[in-house]
């Protein structure tokens, strides 16, 4: 566990803490030793302190670095809730800013890894941050007590003061910051009582509506530093193509324009501005050289993800024999089921803006992780990590796109070349389109057995496909053979079945680019597994959610979810009319990083469309941080998933992307937005993450919902593929 | 030399005259609250008023706009007050990553501009941008919120 301590003194307590003005006081946090990222960075530094979190002003004022970056979940309020609780301070006089890379930073597992990804926020920063906050209150606390001459114990806080009642001296933490600066930081502190708690739990408010609201907030797109020229760039449409040649000499004429460079996979334009490189770019004779994928299709590789339905993989969990139990079952079913490639489609086009000088760079860049772009520009520019200043404006959407670099790299090779100018370069939201990380495309087939009596006796799973993890982190993975992020959502599953198997049949789907995208496999396995749960339901004439029911006797946990949302729906088996037309619910419940989520869907088709009305959705992560924005988040996943569900698709043909812009990859419009309703259950378990979890249910939950409307089980998606009447 | 009004304002710029408004608003004279999405007319985030209406600045030609006034996100709000579709959205927490919410900002302004006083359904049928947070809900809360602070309804 990491130690909170004093860096007042540290030479190293500005770091990062330039924009809002220093703090007098500085807590920061001291790695364990025994860790070597922690090493290297107190020899590094001389002094073992490591970084600085929480600075406090003469003013009062707190500046707090955050380590994880805003993509819209709320980390900008829900971090600083969680040491603002404990401080006890008002969020109002907390100014958040983005924490710099570098190893002192990794506050996540065990001080190994910094990024924003896999809805870990806050429950893998709860316990850091509270000491953290509990820390700096108690040396105010000490300090006044120094100074007023009483026991610490007899003084007391409210928000930004130091109490002591008996006397009835009051001091604030301003006033008290230039003392505490000289203490020693505590061993240990009492946390509160969560019972006590006056934020965490309650709707606070975001500190980033106002900038939002006003335009002033600053995206990556929007960074602008003197001398800046602009890029536009073109990469080779087929993945792994590079570039043959092209004719600078063409466009150099054309107004604004600096220079033509090539770039890894494609050409750049620097301009004076933006339409003026995007313009030479289109004019800008290029010859790309495709390479051995320009016969790639999505279809021949789906046909070549169900070829391999059959195998049998490497068995990653089992219990009982399946196989024995089908063999023997006395009725079976078999479903082959299959997903397509999805883009993230971040509103906020990859962009990034980089200055390298002789000996230092700062790149501006929206990112999901400030050490994976400071990783790339060290490799481009050979510059050593502690010249390289990461600056990480608001992301206008992650969703797992900024993990990768590619972007960033760009951007830095231009500025490496034109040392001495910023360049920001900015991708059309074509190139955005094509040349994304990609939620892999999946095939599973899943097959069950019923004894006489119609009780499951077999649930027998495979999934043939790649994993993001497998391709770009393979580290990462607990066992090399087994990607996880192709079979989470299937794995530990809480439906009792006494003799059930789960294969990985690994077959890459190369050359296609693929990546982390919002909930990962839970986006396929959630759909997958919950529709076939349905299917089943079906097969022994039993109400989808008292089937559910009936296998969660080991699982209550689930079954209260379930429970929850079917009463919040008054769900209802079958069809039924509202306003003359047919309606149906259907039901799915799916855990993913660490939280449960049962929604149910009520849906129509509406000259032909599937028209989902109301989404009731239950979710229990623990205990709910911040429920306004537990219930956002919710509304977002299932936005996310449902977009997915009803229109997104991408597919290759001739080793290029088919869609470009959204005309053809279309995301879900507010005329489609489901009434959603939400309810948190605070269970009391360990956290669970937020900012994914919404997103699985949703397309099953739909798909059940058709199901009982039209007959047809839908076994892929998306579902503009289907014919409905 | 070609003159813009953007926010009561006088610019003079030099600029081809096809290019989209969006890129010189942003580019040449840095309002950047402004956003750019697709650059086909189809997601708003560009969205800007042009003569109180709204237009999508990336498929607008400045020479649409030359002798017209141009408000933006930076524009509406007046004598240090935030316009009440800000309030109400800064209030109501609408916004999650935030970039599309200028443009959804301006159009909810030019909305209660047509009707101060939309029903849902208009609510739904004109507040057409996207948002790929998923924030609709919350959008169509604080158009009926900003209606209500500017007095539009009871
Ligand atoms: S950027 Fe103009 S409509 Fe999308
Ligand atoms: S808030 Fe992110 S796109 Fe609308």
């Amino acid at each position: 566990m990491s130690r909170i301590v004093n860096v007042s003194m540290s030479r190293r307590q500005f770091l990062g803490l330039g924009a809002a003005g220093a703090g007098v006081f500085v807590l920061g946090m001291s790695l364990p030793l025994g860790n070597k990222f922690a090493r290297a960075a107190v020899n590094n530094s001389g002094d073992g302190t490591l970084n600085a979190f929480i600075a406090i002003r003469e003013d009062g004022g707190v500046i707090f670095q955050n380590t994880f970056i805003e993509m819209g979940q709320g980390t900008y309020t829900s971090i600083p809730a969680i040491v603002a609780e404990e401080l006890d301070i008002t969020m109002d006089v907390i100014t958040v800013e983005q924490a710099p890379h570098g190893p002192e930073y990794k506050i996540m597992f065990n001080n190994t890894a910094r990024f924003t990804g896999g809805s870990n926020s806050v429950r893998s920063s709860y316990d850091t941050m509270r000491k953290a906050g509990a820390t700096a209150r108690q040396m105010l606390i000490e300090a006044a007590a120094k100074e007023w001459n009483v026991p610490a114990g007899e003084c007391t806080t409210e928000p930004g003061y130091v109490l002591h009642n008996a006397s009835g001296k009051k001091a604030g933490y301003g006033d008290l910051a230039p003392l505490a600066a000289t203490l020693q930081a505590p061993a240990e502190v009492k946390l509160k009582d969560p019972a006590d708690f006056r934020l965490l739990g309650k709707p606070v408010g975001r500190t980033d509506s106002l900038a939002k609201a006003t335009g002033t907030a600053e995206f990556g797109i929007d960074v602008q530093v003197d001398g800046m020229l602009h890029a536009a760039v073109k990469q080779c449409p087929v993945f792994g193509g590079k570039v043959k040649s092209f004719d600078a000499s063409k466009v150099m004429d054309m107004p604004g324009v600096v220079a033509v460079e090539e770039i890894p996979d494609g050409v750049a334009v620097i301009a004076d501005h933006y339409w003026n490189a995007k313009q030479a770019l289109e004019k800008l004779p290029v010859e790309f050289d495709n390479g051995s994928n320009a016969s790639f299709s999505s279809a021949a590789y789906l046909e070549k993800l169900q070829s391999r339905l059959d195998d049998t993989g490497i068995t990653a969990e089992a219990e009982g024999d399946v196989i024995t139990a089908l063999a023997n079952a006395a009725k079976t079913i078999s479903a082959d089921y299959h997903v397509p490639f999805l883009a993230h489609a971040t509103l906020e086009p990859m962009n990034c803006t980089a200055l390298v000088e002789t000996d230092r760079c700062t790149v501006w860049a929206p990112n999901q992780g400030a050490d994976f772009v400071a990783g790339v520009t060290k490799d481009i520019t050979g510059l050593p990590l502690e010249a390289i200043d990461v600056q990480t404006p608001f992301l206008g959407g992650g969703f797992g796109r900024r993990f990768i670099m590619d972007y960033t790299a760009q951007a830095v090779t231009l500025a490496n070349k034109h040392k001495g100018t910023p360049i920001k370069v900015i991708w059309t939201r074509e190139e955005d389109t094509q040349h994304d990380f990609y939620r892999p495309m999946t095939a599973a087939r899943h097959r069950a057995g019923f004894d006489k009596k119609g009780n499951l006796v077999a649930h027998h799973i495979t999934n043939v496909g790649e994993g993001p993890m497998g391709r770009l982190n393979p580290g990462f993975l607990e066992n090399p053979k087994i990607d996880s992020t192709v079979l989470e959502g299937v794995e530990k599953q809480p439906y009792a079945v006494p003799n059930k198997r789960l294969d990985y049949v690994h077959e890459t789907v190369a050359p296609v680019p693929i990546g982390y995208w919002r909930s990962v496999a839970h986006s396929v396995n959630g759909f997958i597994k919950e529709s076939f749960m349905d299917e089943l339901a079906h097969a022994v004439n039993a109400d989808p959610v008292e089937f559910r029911r009936g296998l969660l006797t080991d699982a209550p946990r689930y079954k209260k979810v379930l429970d929850t949302v079917v009463k919040m729906a008054n769900w209802k088996t079958g069809t039924r009319k509202v306003d003359g037309n047919d309606r149906a619910m259907g039901v799915a419940l799916h855990e993913s990083f660490g939280t449960l989520v049962a929604q149910i869907a009520d849906v129509s088709i509406e000259d032909g469309e599937v028209t989902v009305h109301d989404v009731w959705c239950s979710v229990d992560c623990g205990f709910a941080i911040n429920p306004a924005i537990v219930t956002m988040q919710m509304e977002s996943g299932i936005a996310y998933g449902l977009s997915a569900a009803l229109a997104e698709e991408i597919s290759m043909k001739d080793g290029k992307v088919d869609q470009a812009n959204f005309n053809s990859y279309p995301i879900l419009p507010p005329q489609k937005m489901p009434q959603v309703h939400v309810q948190i259950i605070n269970s009391g378990e360990a956290l669970g993450g937020i900012g994914e979890p919404g997103t699985p249910p949703i397309a099953p939950a739909v798909c059940n919902a058709l199901f009982t409307l039209t007959g047809q089980r839908i076994r892929s998606l998306p579902l503009s593929r289907y014919t409905f009447t | 030399m070609t003159t813009l009004t953007i926010n009561g304002k006088q610019h003079e710029v030099e600029l081809d005259e096809s290019m989209p408004l969006l890129w010189a608003i942003r580019d040449l004279l840095g309002y950047t609250g402004t956003k750019f999405g697709c650059g086909i007319g189809f997601c708003g985030a560009c969205t800007v008023h042009v003569d109180g209406k709204v237009m999508r600045s990336c498929v607008t030609p400045v020479s649409a706009v030359k002798d017209k006034s141009v408000t933006t996100i930076e524009g509406i709000a007046h004598d240090g007050k935030l316009h009440p579709v800000q309030e109400a959205w800064a209030r109501g927490d609408v916004p999650q990553c935030g970039y599309c919410q200028s443009g959804q900002i301006m159009a909810a302004v030019a909305l209660l501009q047509e009707n101060p006083n939309p029903s849902d359904d208009e609510i739904r049928e004109k507040m057409v941008n996207y948002c790929r947070c998923g924030t609709y809900l919350q959008i169509f809360a604080a158009v009926k919120e900003a209606a209500k602070l500017q007095g539009g309804s009871a």
